[in-house]
């Protein structure tokens, strides 16, 4: 059920991308406003205020860029599924590999599904480790 | 004890959002304030960075946000716990102590 929010945030940013850039400076600069109210409660003026209160905020254009970037982002890891599907294909190919195997030495569709058979494993094996 | 304030270890930083977030819904600023409040100021926080974090959990579905308005008369984004927030915030404490624990016995090891 937790799912279901970021799926529809995910589909409404890439359809919408200006207006969740707005949302998102509207937030940022909400804060901005916040820190130089708590600035000028402390004694400075307000431009020093609004000066100190964007240092300790930090890029603003970063950030807002970062946000935006996140929300248009995929709502859920792509890594698990990726190394399924290796797997899966390697399954395929291992499974073909047992049954082309008792053809003839010579024929060409045994030795090419044997090599990728390898080949896809291999992959596979590598993607698993560079995840650990 | 050192005056300097402790940065924050990879991934501290979620977990310090969702426990600021267990008492009720707060604005990103009001994250901010809590964290330093919760820590006695010890954790010193990149105020920008603490959105694209927030950004992450919602997407996660550990958190949720909506307009509102603050106490002081403004539109502000307001973010809450989900349940599975508070899941995960039982989880990430218990990791931590287990961390923290084990640390410490590496440390006071002869």
């Amino acid at each position: 059920m937790s799912r279901v929010k970021p799926t529809v945030d995910f589909i409404h940013a890439w359809q919408h991308p200006d207006e969740i850039a707005d949302e998102v400076e509207a937030e940022l600069r909400f804060h901005v406003q916040m820190r130089t109210n708590a600035n000028i409660e402390k004694g400075m003026t307000p431009d020093e205020a609004q000066l100190a209160a964007r240092q300790s905020f930090g890029d603003f254009d970063r950030i807002k860029n970062s946000c935006c970037e996140i929300k248009r982002g995929l709502p859920f890891d792509l890594k698990p599924m990726k190394m399924g599907l290796y797997i899966a294909i390697a399954c395929i190919a291992g499974g073909v590999a047992l049954v082309t195997v008792n053809l003839p030495h010579h024929n060409p569709f045994s030795v090419l599904w044997q090599l990728t058979a390898i080949a896809v494993l291999m992959r596979a094996f590598l993607v698993g480790r560079r995840k650990q | 004890m050192s005056k300097a304030k402790a940065g924050l270890l990879q991934g501290t930083l979620d977990m310090l959002i969702l426990k600021a977030l267990s008492p009720g819904p707060l604005h990103g600023y009001g994250i901010g304030q809590r964290i330093a409040l919760i820590s006695g100021d010890e954790l010193k926080i990149e105020e920008g960075s603490l959105y694209p974090g927030l950004y992450r959990l919602e997407r996660r579905g550990w958190i949720e946000s909506e307009w509102d308005v603050s106490a002081n008369n403004q539109r502000a984004k307001f973010y809450k716990l989900t349940r599975a927030g508070k899941k995960q915030l039982i989880i990430e404490e218990q990791n931590w102590e287990r961390l923290a624990s084990a640390t410490m016995k590496a440390l006071r090891a002869n």
